[in-house]
């Protein structure tokens, strides 16, 4: 589903993603974890074809992302929770997406239904809670139905409901043989939720292996992840 | 019509951004038409192209300055909002994009110049009836005013998209435009650095030669729409490259 090679981005001195190879298998959930400034932002703005890497590549479904054809239909992603425009309504932010990838605008209406959002998508952006922003996104991601799903901390502002809907969501996404890769700092949260993990620091991958082992012998991912990444503080 | 246009045309009406500058601009040009067409000596207004480029020709200016903001916002807005975050994912060919981005502003931006151009002419030519001045516009001024401000606004609606692809934050980009149209340009008009009539060739000048304003110092009108569509096309081709070359924050 997805393969990044020897990817690296350097920023003047600092090297925010260096010399990063990983790839990611259908069906299967990955956590993607790291301290704040670790590089896992701009790994997925690589991947998505926000960014240019300075060294090595990304590929989604063996090809650049700018060259998918038909993104929206193979991938869904979010990287901001507030990536909309105050003055415009949820619904029509969803349409106008909906109308740039083709989409019929009755799966505007079904993603809507899917994220509880029905009730208020013809409120303004600009009522909407934390959480409902979230969702909102999400919608967006999914309003192409992909088999790959890219979350940049998607449980940022959530209540505790809303996160145990979101990780229920992810599982049923990923049982149906989907893919996500879902980055995020709550360690406690991502636990219950993936099937793999990926711990990156300093914009190095320091870890990559299924949860179970990780966690063999007894150790939590909290207490694996401090291990790796000891003596710094984010 | 493609997609990404269809889609870009929905941003605009499901924004009211665009509203809010078309009221700006309506109330703008009347204000500012009414005001000189009652303090204007009757002596410089008595012929056609004098009342072109004293009083009816401010509906090309303000037409070709608020499609330019209108242009220039489409993407600032975007990218001040994140919004061309999920743009770029749904459709990673930036350049298509802008494209469109300066298909529905320029179709806009004509629609801006065409009533900014009916404005002017109605407020003008009341204010002057007041005065008991007649209004001495023959069919082709008119003609001139109409389709010369729709196509200098449609133009300016073009370079605005390009500006603001190129400086990206949205409180530079509008006002960059603005102080140029009013104030920088009026500055240079005539002679720069001894050369005469380098002022006529600025992109402003070229709009509001192409409404047929002051004949004798500016371009003639087809001169001046060829010059302004040449601007148009290179601050499109600068925004396009600027926007598929950098990186996407």
């Amino acid at each position: 589903m997805v393969s990044v090679q020897r990817l690296t981005k350097r920023y003047g001195d600092v090297m925010a993603v260096d010399d990063l190879t990983f790839s990611l298998e259908a069906g299967t959930i990955t956590g993607f974890l790291g301290p704040n400034g670790a590089g896992k932002t701009t790994t997925l703005r690589l991947l998505l074809g926000l960014a240019e890497p300075t060294d090595g590549e990304a590929l989604v479904l063996g090809r650049r992302y700018r060259e998918l054809d038909q993104p929206a239909q193979r991938v869904g992603a979010v990287l901001e929770s507030n990536d909309f425009d105050p003055g415009r309504s949820g619904g029509d932010h969803l349409r106008a997406l909906a109308i740039a990838a083709e989409i019929p605008s009755s799966r505007v209406d079904e993603v809507l239904e899917l994220v509880e959002l029905a009730g208020t998508a013809d409120r303004r952006v600009k009522t909407y809670s934390l959480g409902m922003r979230q969702r909102l996104g999400l919608a967006a991601a999914l309003l192409g139905n992909p088999g790959l799903l890219i979350l940049d901390e998607p449980a940022n502002g959530l209540d505790p409901a809303g996160v145990h809907w979101l990780r229920s969501f992810l599982r049923s996404f990923a049982d149906g043989g989907r893919t996500v890769l879902v980055s995020s700092h709550l360690l406690a949260e991502v636990a219950q939720a993936v099937d793999g993990v990926m711990i990156i620091d300093r914009g190095r991958l320091v870890a990559a292996a299924p949860l179970d082992e990780l966690t063999g012998g007894g150790r939590t991912l909290e207490q694996v992840y401090l291990g790796l990444i000891a003596g710094r503080t984010s | 019509m493609s997609a990404a246009l269809r889609a870009e045309l929905f941003k605009q009406r499901s924004s009211r951004t665009g509203v809010g500058l078309f009221v700006a601009m309506l109330g703008l040009v009347a204000f500012v038409v009414l005001l000189h067409g009652l303090g204007v000596d009757a002596g410089t207004v008595d012929g056609a192209s004098k009342q072109v480029t004293m009083l009816f020709g401010w509906g090309t200016v303000f037409g070709a300055l608020f499609a330019a903001l209108l242009g220039a916002m489409s993407i600032t807005s975007e990218i001040r909002h994140g919004t061309i975050r999920p743009t770029f994912l749904v459709n990673p060919r930036r350049r298509e994009v802008v494209a469109a981005k300066v298909w529905a502003s320029m179709l806009i931006g004509a629609g801006f110049g065409l009533v900014a151009a009916a404005i002017a002419m109605g407020v003008g030519a009341a204010t002057l009836r007041a005065r008991g001045i007649d209004v001495l516009l023959g069919t082709g001024d008119y003609a001139l005013l109409f389709a010369g401000g729709a196509a200098a606004a449609a133009l300016w609606a073009a370079i605005g998209v390009g500006v603001g692809a190129v400086v990206r934050n949205q409180v530079p980009a509008l006002t960059g435009v603005c102080v140029w149209l009013l104030f920088v340009e009026n500055l240079l008009v005539g002679d720069i650095a001894g050369v005469a009539g380098v002022g006529r060739l600025l992109p402003g000048a070229a709009a509001k030669a192409i409404s047929g304003q002051d004949p004798d110092v500016l371009l003639a009108p087809t001169v001046g729409l060829v010059l302004l569509a040449f601007y148009a096309a290179a601050a499109v081709v600068a925004g396009s490259l600027a926007t598929s070359r950098r990186d996407v924050a």
